[in-house]
């Protein structure tokens, strides 16, 4: 006997995966047609080139390269400063452990637009004193190329930092609430032991804090490599633009769109994040509320 | 000094790079903000160089100013018909379905998640073809073989089209966070009630609904919180038009700062949308109970 709610439940879900899967069917499709154009179809003429062109003649390399360099960077930044904030947050016992912590929830909510004028002036402010700095330091024709590296206004390092900064909130509360669940005996046995501070992290905790470094690592790789806006501010030089931006302007180039090179440049895009994706979905749940049980 | 003590020394300076980051990158530009918006800062011009002191004339501004009404209209509309309603019932929906055994279970799971894993600029991009004007977009040939008119999307409905993008983004995570809830409800209720000889529809609204509303509570927080946040991919899309009809907060901000120039202004902006943030996050804390 053929259950109706059991059909029901089958075409409505296949009704809400076809929203969810058809824009990628495009997309997928396009970036191996010849003759690839704004709307869906079968291509007739299939090709790689899309994907070649990317590297050969778009400065598609460039940009994927300086994603990857900050994104990367901030990532491990992420993982260093709150795995040891995550660990220190959670064996304090310091009157400022409570007011630290729902700081760090209150600034998960947060608008990154709302900070973005700010953060600018700020930033600007800084970068002239590392400028000052560089200058009295190195030889005059090596001043541009170090700004790219420490600039913190169009620069990799004010790029890398906001990145963090950005992410570092939910990374000390999955490190600190997944330090709790450590027993304090190791730590206490390795202090009796006489371990310093950095054996015990190498020697005791980083291998136990393994599965949270990896859970708060996806998410803040996921984040920053996905975000539009910090890049659309913060970097101006073609030769430090990443993913997001070049993807941007190619499609604002409006009389010449190459609807081809686009799709297979946002396919490339969006294949580390959906493959971090997939490694993070497990974890996906606890970090919601800091808090939710089950 | 006991070995003790100095452990709670050293674990005050490994959060102290975490500490400082956070205070150069998040909080002293929010402060920063509060400050600029009490001045008439500027991108160009004379209060780009000297910054004066107006009080509250930014905010006297952005009371009389119709564009903010309408951006915080639009992004009003925009956290209820993605957040609130899209996200929700769908989420919940698909959360229900594959809480059941059914085939192809991880199939369906898997393509619902998908797009949440998108960039947001990929998000704004693949929607582009599927919402193009005229007979041949995807969204235009379905509502064609419903017999309707095909129509140029973006310009004739825009709210309601970044709405439907926002959604196809956020179903994952409403869906994910309802599993939860839902599997948090005991299985001897469920039975018990079936004993007593409930309709499905019945258990659901009179059991799993009230038992599961914890849940429900907490996903309107977060969602509504992330949604007020968005900026990538309706900018990706529209830029906030036309005529300003997608011109949610996080867009606003960004054009009256970036390309009207007006610093002041645009902090004054940031500093009433930091507020209203806050007043939610303290909400969602304390609903949580967070234990600390």
């Amino acid at each position: 006997m053929a259950k109706r709610p059991q059909l029901m439940a089958y075409a409505t879900l296949s009704l809400i995966s076809a929203y969810c899967a058809l824009p990628f069917f495009w997309a997928a499709l396009a970036s191996f047609d010849g003759n690839a154009s704004l709307f869906l179809k079968w291509p007739e003429d299939w090709t790689t080139a899309n994907y070649t062109r990317i590297f050969t003649v778009e400065n598609g390399l460039t940009w994927f390269m300086n994603s990857l360099i900050v994104v990367g960077a901030a990532t491990v930044l992420t993982m260093v400063l709150g795995g040891l904030g995550g660990y220190a947050l959670s064996r304090s016992n310091a009157w400022w452990k409570r007011p630290f912590l729902y700081t760090i929830l209150l600034i998960r909510v947060v608008p990154p637009p709302a900070l973005i004028v700010p953060l600018y002036k700020v930033l600007l402010t800084a970068n002239r004193a590392v400028q000052e700095v560089l200058r009295a330091v190195l030889p005059p024709d090596m001043l541009r190329p170090a700004m790219r590296v420490f600039g913190l206004v169009d620069g990799y390092l004010g790029m890398i930092l906001i990145l963090t900064a950005l992410q570092l909130p939910l990374a000390l509360w999955i490190l600190k609430t997944f330090f709790d669940t450590v027993s304090r005996d190791y730590d206490e046995a390795a202090l009796l032991d006489g371990a310093s501070l950095m054996q015990r992290i190498r020697l005791v905790l980083l291998p136990l804090a393994l599965p949270g470094l990896a859970a708060a690592g996806l998410f803040a790789f996921i984040s920053a490599w996905g975000d539009f806006l910090m890049p659309l501010i913060f970097i101006s030089s073609p030769e430090l633009q990443m993913l997001p931006l070049g993807l941007f302007r190619a499609f604002l180039r409006v009389n010449t769109v190459d609807w081809g090179f686009l799709t297979a440049l946002a396919v490339l895009y969006m294949v580390p994040s959906v493959v971090a994706f997939g490694f993070a979905r497990g974890f996906l749940v606890r970090t919601f509320g800091g808090g939710v049980k089950g | 000094m006991t070995y003790q003590s100095r452990a709670q020394w050293q674990l005050r300076l490994i959060l102290l790079p975490s500490a400082a980051l956070l205070l150069a990158l998040v909080i002293w530009p929010a402060l920063y903000a509060v400050w600029l918006s009490f001045t008439n800062a500027a991108l160009v011009g004379p209060g780009a160089a000297n910054p004066r002191f107006v009080g509250l004339r930014n905010y006297a501004r952005l009371v009389g100013d119709g564009d903010f009404w309408n951006s915080l209209m639009v992004t009003g509309l925009f956290v209820l018909g993605s957040a609130i309603i899209g996200q929700f019932v769908l989420g919940l929906v698909s959360a229900v379905l594959l809480n059941r055994p059914l085939r192809f279970r991880a199939v369906f799971n898997a393509i619902i998640l998908l797009p949440n894993a998108v960039p947001e600029v990929v998000a704004g991009f693949l929607w582009i073809s599927m919402l193009a004007g005229g007979e041949r977009g995807v969204l235009s040939r379905i509502v064609m073989g419903l017999g309707l008119q095909p129509q140029d999307w973006l310009n004739t409905f825009p709210l309601t089209m970044i709405i439907v993008v926002n959604t196809w983004r956020g179903i994952a995570t409403a869906m994910i966070l309802l599993t939860a809830g839902l599997s948090s409800v005991p299985k001897e209720v469920h039975e018990a009630a079936v004993m007593d000889g409930a309709k499905p529809g019945q258990i659901f609204r009179m059991i799993t609904l009230p038992l599961i509303l914890p849940t429900i509570f907490l996903y309107m927080l977060i969602s509504t919180v992330s949604t007020i946040s968005i900026f990538g991919f309706v900018y990706a899309l529209t830029r906030g038009g036309p005529g300003g009809a997608t011109e949610i907060l996080g867009i606003y901000l960004y054009n009256q700062s970036f390309t009207a120039y007006q610093l002041g202004y645009g902090a004054a902006v940031a500093v009433v949308s930091l507020v209203f943030s806050l007043i939610v996050g303290v909400i969602y804390v304390r609903a949580l109970k967070v234990e600390v």
